[in-house]
C-alpha cells in the first residue's frame, strides 16, 4: 500500500518535463530539418503519448467488460490486493537475484574483455556473439531449454546415466529455478554491452597513474575502475531488470504455469478485457524501474563525488 | 609495487589485473560459460531438428523427416510471408529514417536529448510498450488492430537500434568532404549521392539489417498488438505453448529461420569489423 503514490508521483513528472524539453527541443529542430522534426513529432505520438495514455487508463476502472472513464484509484488498489502482491513480490525477487547474478557474472568478464583480453580478434568475435542474441527469437530459444531441462533431456539423462542420481531430477524444469536460470542465460549480454562500453572508455593512462602512485590492484579497482564503470552499470540494470520484470517467455516456457509473474497477469487481464488493469500493471512495471534507477543514480553519484575527490587529491 | 615488478613492458594499463590472476581467469571464463549456455541450445535446436523424436530430448536417429514435414504443411506459410513483408518494410524505414535523423543530429548544438528521445523504447519493457501501444490504439484511439499495429510497434523497438549504428558512421562523417563538394559546384543531392552516401553505406546497410531482424523476431510486442493475424514468432509461439504435435516442425523451422539469419549477422559485423579496421 504504501508503495504506490510513491511510484506515482515518481512517473508523473517524469512525462511533464519530458513534454516541455520536447517542445523546446522541436522548436529548435524546426530551424534545422522539416523531415526530422516530422520524425520527431511522429516519434513522440508513437512512444511518448502511448506511455502517458497507458498511466492515463491506470487510473480508470473496468465495470462489466466496459472501461469506465473516471479518475479513480481502485485499479492501483487492486493491484496491491487479491493475491496480486504475491505476485508482484514474487516477480521482484526473482527480477532482482537474476539481476545480481548477471552483476556478478557480467563485471568481471566485461572488465576483462575491455583491459584483460590481449588479442583483437577474441575480443571482436566475443563481442559478436553478445550482439547475435538480440536478433534471434527468445521462444525457440526457451523451447530447447525444455528439452534439454526436461524429465528425458540432457542434463537426466547424463545425471542418471552416470549414476549420480537414481531417479531423473524433477525440479530443473517447470520450476523456479528453471524460470531464473533461463532469465539468466538470455539477459546476460544486454548486462555485459554497456559495463563493457563504460570500461573501455576508461583511460589507460588513469589506471597508470593510479599504479605508479602506490595503489595496490584492489585499491586501483575499487577506487578508480568501479566507480567510472558505474554508468555502464546503471544502463545494464535497466536492460537486465526490464526485461526481467516483464519476463513472459520464461515463465511460460520453462515455469510451465507454475510460476506466475507480473506478466502473466498483464496477459490475463488483457484477455479479460480488462484494459486498466494492464495499463496499471505495465506503468507499474515501467514505475518500478524508475524508481530503481533514481535509487541507483543517487547512490553513483554519492560514489562518482568519492571519485572525483579521489582524482583532485591526487593531481 | 609489486605488481609493477612483474608487469608486462609496454603494457602498464593492464597492470593492475595482471595482479591477480585468480580473478582475471574466473571473469573471463564465467564469461565464456555464459556464451557457451547462450550458443549451446542452437546448436541442441539444429540436432534435434534432424533427429527422429525431438521430444524425447536426446538427438538420436537422424532423418529429415520433420523437414519433410514441415515442407507438407503450408499453415506457417502466411504468418512467414507476414513476417518477412513487415520485416522488410521496417528495415527500409527504420535505414532511411536513421539516415535523416542521424545525419541532422551531429550538426546539433546538444544532440544528447534528442538520441535519449530516440532510445527510451530500450528501457522500457517490450510488455509495457506493446501494452501502451495497445491501450493507445484500441482502447483510447478504437482502432481495428492488424499488420499496421504489428508493424507500428516493431518500428518503435527497432528504430533506436538503427539510428544508434547509423550515429556510429555519421558521427565520423567529416563534414570538410561536403563542404568540398559544394564549393566545386555540386548540388545539394550530388554531394549527398556521390560523397555521403558511398561513406555511410556500411552504417545504412547494418541498420536495414538489424531493423528487418529486430523486426523479424519480435515476439512481445506483436502479441499485443496483433489482433487476429499472426507472424512468425507468434506462430511457433503459440505451437509451442499448446503442446501440440506440431513441436517437431517448429523446430525445424526455428532451424532454418537460425542457418539464414546466423550468416547475415556474422556479414552485418564483418562488414562493420572491415570499415573499422581499414581506419
Amino acid at each position: 500500500m504504501n508503495k504506490m503514490p510513491d511510484s506515482m508521483t515518481q512517473a508523473k513528472p517524469a512525462t511533464g518535463t519530458g513534454g516541455r524539453s520536447l517542445r523546446a527541443l522541436r522548436a529548435r529542430l524546426a530551424g534545422v530539418n522539416l523531415a526530422v522534426s516530422a520524425i520527431l513529432l511522429a516519434w513522440i505520438l508513437l512512444v511518448i503519448v502511448p506511455i502517458v495514455v497507458l498511466f492515463v487508463f491506470s487510473f480508470f476502472s473496468t465495470v462489466q467488460f466496459r472501461t469506465v472513464y473516471e479518475p479513480t484509484l481502485d485499479t492501483w488498489i487492486g493491484l496491491f490486493s487479491s493475491g496480486r502482491w504475491e505476485v508482484t513480490l514474487r516477480t521482484l525477487r526473482i527480477a532482482l537475484t537474476v539481476t545480481l547474478f548477471e552483476l556478478a557474472i557480467a563485471w568481471p568478464f566485461a572488465l576483462w574483455l575491455a583491459k584483460g583480453c590481449r588479442s583483437q580478434t577474441t575480443r571482436a568475435v566475443c563481442l559478436a556473439m553478445l550482439t547475435i542474441p538480440f536478433f534471434l527469437d527468445m521462444s525457440s530459444r526457451a523451447i530447447v531449454w525444455r528439452a534439454i531441462l526436461g524429465q528425458s533431456g540432457l542434463v537426466n539423462t547424463i545425471l542418471t546415466g552416470t549414476g549420480l542420481t537414481d531417479a531423473p531430477v524433477e525440479w530443473l524444469l517447470y520450476s523456479e529455478v528453471a524460470v531464473h536460470f533461463g532469465m539468466i542465460v538470455s539477459l546476460f549480454p544486454p548486462m555485459v554491452m554497456p559495463i563493457y562500453l563504460a570500461i573501455t572508455l576508461i583511460d589507460d593512462t588513469l589506471i597508470e597513474a593510479s599504479n605508479d602512485l602506490g595503489a595496490s590492484p584492489g585499491q586501483t579497482l575499487m577506487r578508480v575502475i568501479l566507480p567510472l564503470s558505474l554508468p555502464g552499470v546503471m544502463a545494464g540494470v535497466v536492460f537486465c531488470l526490464g526485461p526481467a520484470l516483464a519476463a513472459w517467455v520464461e515463465p511460460g516456457m520453462l515455469g510451465g504455469g507454475f510460476v506466475n509473474l507480473i506478466s502473466n497477469s498483464i496477459e490475463s487481464a488483457y484477455s479479460a478485457l480488462r484494459y486498466p488493469v494492464v495499463a496499471a500493471l505495465s506503468a507499474f512495471v515501467i514505475g518500478l524501474l524508475l524508481v530503481l534507477l533514481g535509487i541507483m543514480y543517487l547512490v553513483a553519484r554519492r560514489f562518482g563525488d568519492l571519485s572525483g575527490s579521489f582524482r583532485m587529491q591526487r593531481s | 609495487m609489486q605488481g609493477q615488478g612483474t608487469s608486462i613492458p609496454g603494457n602498464p594499463g593492464r597492470l593492475g589485473l595482471s595482479y591477480a590472476p585468480i580473478w582475471r581467469q574466473l571473469g573471463k571464463w564465467g564469461g565464456f560459460a555464459m556464451l557457451a549456455l547462450i550458443y549451446f541450445p542452437l546448436i541442441w535446436l539444429i540436432l534435434l531438428s534432424i533427429s527422429r523424436n525431438p521430444l524425447g530430448g536426446i538427438p538420436g536417429t537422424f532423418s529429415l523427416e520433420h523437414y519433410r514435414a514441415l515442407f507438407a504443411n503450408s499453415a506457417w506459410h502466411g504468418p512467414m510471408l507476414a513476417s518477412l513483408g513487415i520485416g522488410l518494410g521496417i528495415g527500409l524505414i527504420c535505414a532511411v529514417c536513421a539516415v535523416i535523423v542521424g545525419r541532422a543530429l551531429p550538426t546539433l548544438h546538444n544532440p544528447g536529448r534528442v538520441i535519449f528521445l530516440f532510445v527510451i523504447p530500450l528501457f522500457v519493457p517490450g510488455m509495457s510498450m506493446g501494452a501502451a501501444l495497445f491501450i493507445m490504439a484500441r482502447a483510447a484511439l478504437g482502432l481495428k488492430l492488424g499488420f499496421w499495429s504489428v508493424a507500428l510497434g516493431h518500428f518503435v523497438w527497432a528504430f533506436p537500434f538503427a539510428l544508434l549504428i547509423v550515429l556510429v558512421v555519421t558521427i565520423r562523417f567529416d563534414q570538410r568532404l561536403v563542404e568540398a563538394g559544394r564549393d566545386l559546384g555540386a548540388s545539394n543531392w550530388r554531394v549527398f549521392w556521390d560523397i555521403e552516401f558511398p561513406i555511410l553505406l556500411p552504417g545504412i546497410v547494418s541498420a536495414a539489417l538489424f531493423g528487418f531482424l529486430m523486426s523479424f523476431n519480435e515476439l512481445m510486442r506483436s502479441i499485443f498488438l496483433r489482433g487476429t493475424v499472426e507472424t512468425m514468432p507468434v506462430w511457433s509461439w503459440i505451437q509451442a505453448a499448446a503442446q501440440q504435435s506440431q513441436v517437431p516442425i517448429i523446430f525445424s523451422l526455428a532451424s532454418l529461420v537460425l542457418l539464414i539469419t546466423l550468416p547475415l549477422l556474422c556479414g552485418v559485423f564483418w562488414m562493420l569489423f572491415a570499415r573499422e579496421s581499414r581506419e
